[in-house]
């Protein structure tokens, strides 16, 4: 072998389709072999193993640390010993995240949900790799060339101009460049540690608006521990559609359901990936991907997106920051007035308590970005008034945005593309830096509520 | 030869029928000095007296395992039932390498095919086990030894207890 072996090499080793073996031995020199749930790649010079159960394989290892593992390529069915040291166990943080919930797929897959809980990551340092003779398959290569993918997408990014543009741009090179069916795009709301869908792919409702918490399911878990989590098979544990049901069970107002936009995805997911999107170390939005097909997104991919997200961050922020400077600039706009509509009144009905808007018997939004509505719908009322700026809403007191990554862009975004499906006759349209425009194809009637 | 009472430290016959039933199999060893190493094996037979097995596996990929065998003749196998998560391990410290019998050779495609059959369950492709378990004839070795521990090791709390005489994992 011209070059040694490197972990980075094998890392379809690690992903627990083919259960490895771990032989360790006892202070009394007898071996002991067992098959393990999960080895999971740490960096190129680590490993983790899943600790569910105090058994032999843990006794030994606290006592005499060196072990070997005997792993097997799921494709080529190459084997390899891989002589590895036990350093620490973790049982918070997001390696034991990352191994929890690729764990819930393992158990899942294997019937054993409820059986494999872990209780912690087990970190060995890897000493030394052997690469076992035998008969293997040729590599199968499946999916795009990563890199090329990568490259056109980053490509793409850099040329967006708005926000708005970056998003369906990073949608679209998911679609194309990565042939990614089934996706979402989530922006965290920091303050409130919640998510917020402002784009999807592949699903018959987008779910634009519709909102995860931190820490709840795959994406929300992603945004908490701002850690990648990929699971390869069916996980009952992190499914949406069950996390719904638990919600509506543990909700204390029934009217909560009626008001919350649904998540769109897939029901029963067989791979499933949240990506964070960092700027530095701030969390800007979640990159969700998911599929019917098992084992469907590997570490590579999971790297790809890693540095896709990465530069999607920065232009993110670069982006946000670029709107609120120009703000600066922006006179409050007159506008020239323009021919009142005409037609049935359509009802416009805002709840103070959150925010939440409904036209007419419909739910439209709730938050900061219902508030905003409410609030151009009121002044358009009063003045006749149509241009608005960004600046004007920040230095509002009534939105009660955040002073620091209040986000406004993205709840702009948010709302334009909340009414453009939800509404024929309301929208917003952006009409320059920091500059949008409010147009009624009806009048409206407003009827402020004081309670929800 | 024609004993047909058991020996007491004869195997229970269900457990011998499940070692030998075409499982995912993988043998351990120590090399003396705190290192143990493994080697997956390719088929299993247990003696007509139920009192010793032995463990086929290629040579080649071996070679640390039969280093640590002939040093000191301890051993651990790990028997799963891929299907079922059944598994036991069986341990013994008598082990010796030999020469494999005519009919281990033989009985090498029908491991390779019963082994696929088991995986077909979890869709995993039979070239792929074939290639796994794949030896040639002349690489073929045989490693004996009378299990003296059993434990059940099917995933779970109750993984690693130790298994009375003529006691079955389930």
């Amino acid at each position: 072998m011209s070059t040694p072996l490197n972990l980075d090499h094998l890392r379809p080793c690690l992903e627990g389709m083919v259960p490895s073996g771990i032989a360790t031995c006892g202070v009394d020199g007898m071996p002991n072999i067992t098959y393990v749930s999960q080895l999971m790649y740490v960096d190129p010079e680590h490993v983790a193993l899943s600790f569910q159960f105090f058994n032999k394989t843990r006794e030994n290892i606290l006592a005499n640390p060196v072990a070997t593992v005997l792993m097997m390529d799921p494709e080529t069915a190459a084997r390899y010993r891989l002589t590895i040291r036990y350093l620490r166990t973790e049982t918070a943080g997001p390696l034991f995240e990352r191994m929890k919930a690729k764990l819930a797929g393992i158990a899942s897959h294997e019937g054993m949900t409820g059986v494999f809980r872990l209780l912690g990551a087990d970190v060995y340092r890897v000493q030394g790799i052997e690469a076992v003779p035998g008969r293997e398959l040729p590599p199968v290569t499946s999916g795009p060339a990563l890199l090329p993918a990568l490259r056109r997408s980053v490509d793409a990014l850099s040329a967006c101009q708005s926000l708005d543009g970056l998003i369906d741009s990073f949608c679209s090179s998911l679609e194309r460049n990565f042939g990614i069916q089934h996706q979402m795009l989530l922006m965290a709301d920091e303050p409130a540690c919640r998510l917020y869908i402002v784009a999807s792919r592949g699903y018959a409702h987008s779910g634009t608006g519709a909102e995860i918490p931190y820490g709840v399911g795959v994406i929300g878990v992603a945004a908490r521990e701002k850690v990648p989590i990929r699971i390869m098979y069916p996980a009952s544990d992190y499914a949406y559609s069950r996390m719904l049901r638990d919600q509506a069970a543990a909700s204390e107002l029934a009217e909560r359901l009626e008001t919350a936009i649904p998540l769109p995805g897939l029901p029963e997911p067989a791979s499933q990936m949240a990506v964070p999107i960092m700027a530095g170390s701030r969390l800007v939005a979640v990159a969700y991907v998911e599929s019917q097909r098992e084992c469907h997104f590997g570490y590579d991919l999971e790297d790809a997106l890693v540095a896709l997200g990465a530069s999607a961050g920065l232009a993110m922020a670069a982006l946000l920051c670029a709107e609120a400077s120009a703000e600066e600039a922006a006179e409050p706009p007159g506008g020239p007035a323009v021919a009142a509509p005409s037609g049935e009144p359509l009802r416009v009905r805002h709840f103070l308590r959150d925010g939440s808007v409904f036209l007419g018997d419909d739910y439209l939004i709730k938050g900061v970005a219902g508030s905003i509505l409410w609030r151009l719908l009121s002044d358009h009322q009063h003045s006749g008034r149509r241009e608005f700026t960004n600046r004007e809403l920040r230095l509002d007191p009534a939105l009660r945005l955040p002073e620091v990554c209040d986000n406004l862009e993205a709840r702009l975004i948010l709302l334009q593309r909340r009414l453009q499906e939800r509404s024929d006759c309301l929208r917003i349209e952006k009409t320059g830096r920091g500059r949008f425009r409010l147009d009624l194809g009806r009048p409206v009637v407003l009827v402020p509520q004081e309670t929800a | 030869m024609t004993d047909t009472s058991p020996h007491p430290d004869a195997l229970d016959p269900a457990m011998a029928a499940f070692i030998t039933s075409h499982l995912s199999m993988q043998l351990a060893a120590t090399d003396g000095a705190g290192l143990a190493t493994a080697v997956r094996c390719v088929g299993c037979r247990v003696s007509p007296d139920r009192r010793r097995i032995t463990l086929l596996m290629p040579r080649s990929q071996a070679l640390p395992v039969l280093a640590g065998i002939a040093a000191n003749g301890r051993v651990a196998v790990v028997f799963n039932e891929p299907e079922s998560y059944r598994t036991v391990q069986l341990k013994g410290r008598d082990a010796r390498i030999e020469a494999p019998l005519p009919e281990d050779a033989e009985a090498l495609l029908p491991y390779a095919a019963g082994f696929a059959r088991n995986l077909a369950a979890l869709q995993v492709p039979e070239p792929y086990v074939r290639a796994l378990v794949s030896c040639a004839p002349d690489d073929l070795v045989a490693v004996s030894f009378s299990p003296s521990e059993a434990y059940g090791q099917t995933p779970g709390p109750r993984a690693g207890r130790r298994l009375a005489p003529g006691e079955m994992e389930t």
